[in-house]
């Protein structure tokens, strides 16, 4: 269990951080998503020990995170840096003995994971000589090159093309399955929702919403019901008394029930209505989730 | 370490401190022997080096030894201008010619510096060396005064000077003028080396700062560590390029006889090696600790410039101390770091040093090391993840991070 308990941060009268929890479960992959300036890049920076926390500790199987554990959590920074004049493979090789890999192990991964990238023909040559998109996987790599117990990756996917996103949504579900926790903070809710386990959304320094996206759906105050009768307008649902009717258009209807136990009576009333084509809960997506989390 | 991983660690190891300090200083100097720039800069500061010491060679092997050709009248001539020549140091050889024509033509050929006719004219192909002149004209008055005297009747032996004896209160050290040369060069490398890789150090701490790369290091190591590491890799460089200096100077210098007592000359340069590591890990220190402060190359050259007074100002001192090396001004300083390890060597080698002096001077070098490493390294890891412009110390030392 990667446990973030009770953090909190400010800078002058600044806030940035109050009182921010959540769990990540080994085998986990967890989308930290937020506003810019929400505050994730700081509740990470505090994880890696980059940023002191006024209060609260961040620990990993039940132990507060030292540099010792630190070793074994993969960081990527938001802002990405590497030593630009310095052979790639050389580069990833001292980043996994820092962590403490030996030579020979930290040269076989580094190595393993360059060919993986299709970067097996750079080897030798200086970051700055690659092309932005290969530096980026490099990048990467060096977050993966000692296989860490942990994975931190701030923004992972900006800034990658369709094929980059799919290589490394692989790669990430893959030491997943391992059993390694990801967490990963990202703005593109769409990639969030397909890839995560679980989401946690941070505003105004506070995490206001967390959990499976089921669950957030489960949350969903306003939940919706999809009736479709091809041919009719909405005028059967607008006379019963304990809907609210949302929008209506070419035969389909959205609403809202003051007691969500009455969907078989609008059911009843929608098929006497005409012949039902459609009929259930609406899964809302997670921008939509996002959207009223962030605006509650 | 965690219980459980996702991965084998059986073949991984401990981290502890001194590993990382040396994965760190390995990397600084394959970096730095890759570096066309700095092995550039490192071949022109030998070079450099190298080529003042010979032309010191030149200056002094030439100076203080003259050719003097002697032909005619009068008899004894040669030996009474070796004698006065050597009273004023220098070292005259004196050949003497058959006639005139011979002792033009050796001149004409510069096998001879000046030409003694007679004892009457004095022929020279450019001009006459100060101390030259006045030797021959006291040996050819010396001799006309004997001649003159003799006709008269009078013993010429009148003319031998009365002999003082002569007692020192403060015996002088025959080798003191070669240690002051020995270690005012030294001090001049020293000077150098400190500002040149001074500079390398500094730029190092911009360039993970401005590259970003700093976030990932601090992730796995602590502050203190990278700049434990960085000091040593860089001194590593350091020191192995003032051993090659230092070994080639004194061959040259031995090789070419411009020191005559290579003991004294190679305990000098030990001494300085030794303050050398001193001044290093502490000038080090403090270039690293404002490079810290800054992000850009740009800004480098504005936050260091305090820190390169303060050398210009050692090396003055230094200078300074050879000339008087007893006086109030040497003796303070000589105990202040870092100026202390530039005005200490200078001191140690010219003047009267106690041996409790050279103690308490390090002694206060070793303190001066342990509170910049301590308090450098809370600016240094409180501004490393700063950016923008220039980061002000109280900000860096207040956003200091937990390890």
């Amino acid at each position: 269990m990667l446990e973030f308990d009770g953090l909190r941060k400010s800078y002058g009268t600044n806030l940035v951080l109050d009182d921010v929890s959540f769990t990540v479960a080994p085998g986990q992959m967890y989308g930290f998503c937020g506003a810019n300036g929400a505050g994730k890049t700081t509740t990470m920076r505090i994880a890696l020990g980059l940023v002191r926390a006024d209060a609260g500790q961040v620990r990993w199987q039940g132990r507060v995170v030292d540099l010792q554990t630190r070793r074994r959590i993969g960081y990527m920074p938001e802002e990405r840096g590497l030593y630009p004049k310095m052979p790639v493979a050389e580069q990833l090789e001292y980043f996994a003995r820092l962590h403490g890999m030996n030579t020979g192990a930290a040269k076989k991964s580094a190595k393993d994971l360059l060919e993986g990238m299709g970067l097996g023909q750079r080897l030798k040559d200086p970051l700055e000589k690659l092309s932005l998109g290969n530096q980026q996987r490099v990048q990467l790599a060096a977050a993966l090159v000692s296989n860490p117990d942990v994975l931190i990756l701030d923004e992972p996917f900006s800034g990658l093309d369709p094929t980059g996103v799919d290589a490394l949504a692989a790669n990430l579900s893959e030491r997943r399955a391992r059993g390694v926790p990801v967490l990963f903070s990202s703005h593109q809710l769409d990639l969030v929702e397909r890839l995560c386990d679980a989401v946690g959304i941070l505003a105004g320094g506070r995490i206001v919403a967390s959990g499976t996206v089921d669950q957030l759906r489960e949350g969903e105050a306003k939940r919706q019901l999809r009736v479709v009768i091809p041919g009719t307008d909405g005028s059967w649902a607008r006379d019963l008394d304990f809907v609210r009717v949302d929008s209506e258009a070419n035969g389909e209807v959205l609403l809202q029930l003051e007691d969500p136990g009455r969907d078989q009576d609008v059911l009843s009333a929608a098929m006497a209505a005409g012949s039902v084509s459609q009929f259930g809960w609406r899964q809302p997506s997670l921008v939509e989730i996002f959207r009223e989390a962030v605006a509650a | 370490m965690s219980e459980k991983s996702a991965y084998d660690r059986t073949a991984d190891v401990p981290m502890t401190s001194s590993r990382i300090v040396r994965l760190i200083a390995r990397r600084e100097v394959s970096t730095r022997l890759k570096d066309k720039g700095f092995i550039a800069s490192s071949v022109f500061i030998i070079l450099l080096i190298m080529g003042s010491v010979v032309f010191q060679v030149l200056i002094q092997s030439g100076a203080d030894e003259v050719a003097v050709g002697v032909t005619g009248e009068p008899q004894g001539l040669s030996a009474a201008i070796e004698d006065q020549a050597s009273a004023l140091g220098l070292t005259a050889e004196v050949t003497e010619y058959d006639d005139e024509a011979a002792v033009r033509e050796a001149l004409e050929a510069e096998e001879i510096d000046a030409a003694v006719i007679d004892a009457e004219s004095v022929l020279v192909n450019e001009s006459l060396d100060e101390r030259l002149r006045v030797a021959i004209e006291g040996a050819v008055t010396g001799l006309t005064i004997a001649d003159r005297l003799a006709e008269e009747g009078l013993d010429p032996g009148i003319l031998q000077p009365v002999s003082l004896d002569v007692t020192s209160l403060k015996p002088v050290d025959e080798e003191s003028d070669e240690k002051a040369i020995v270690a005012f060069i030294a001090v001049l490398l020293l000077y150098t080396l400190l500002i040149f890789f001074g500079q390398f150090i500094a730029q190092g701490v911009v360039e993970e700062k401005a590259s970003r790369v700093i976030e990932v290091l601090l992730a796995a190591v602590k502050p203190w560590q990278l700049l434990a590491g960085k000091i040593i890799g860089l001194g590593v460089l350091a020191l192995g390029q003032l051993i090659i200096i230092c070994a080639a100077g004194l061959g040259a210098a031995i090789a070419f006889d411009v020191i005559t007592v290579p003991g004294a000359a190679i305990v000098t340069v030990v001494q300085v090696l030794g303050w050398f590591v001193l001044g290093f890990v502490l000038v080090a220190a403090l270039f690293a600790v404002c490079g810290a402060l800054v992000s850009r190359q740009e800004d480098l050259q504005s936050v260091l410039l305090p820190m390169t007074l303060l050398l210009v100002a050692a090396l003055f001192l230094a200078i300074t101390a050879g000339q008087n090396p007893d006086g109030t001004l040497a003796k303070v300083t000589s105990f202040i770091p870092p100026l202390s390890t530039m005005v200490m060597p200078v001191r140690v080698a010219t003047g009267a040093v106690q041996w409790w002096e050279i103690a308490l001077s390090v002694a206060l070098m070793l303190v001066a090391i342990v509170v910049t490493v301590r308090v450098g390294g809370r600016i240094y890891s409180g501004a490393l993840l700063g950016k923008g412009g220039r980061v002000k110390i109280q900000d860096a030392l207040a956003s200091e991070r937990v390890s």
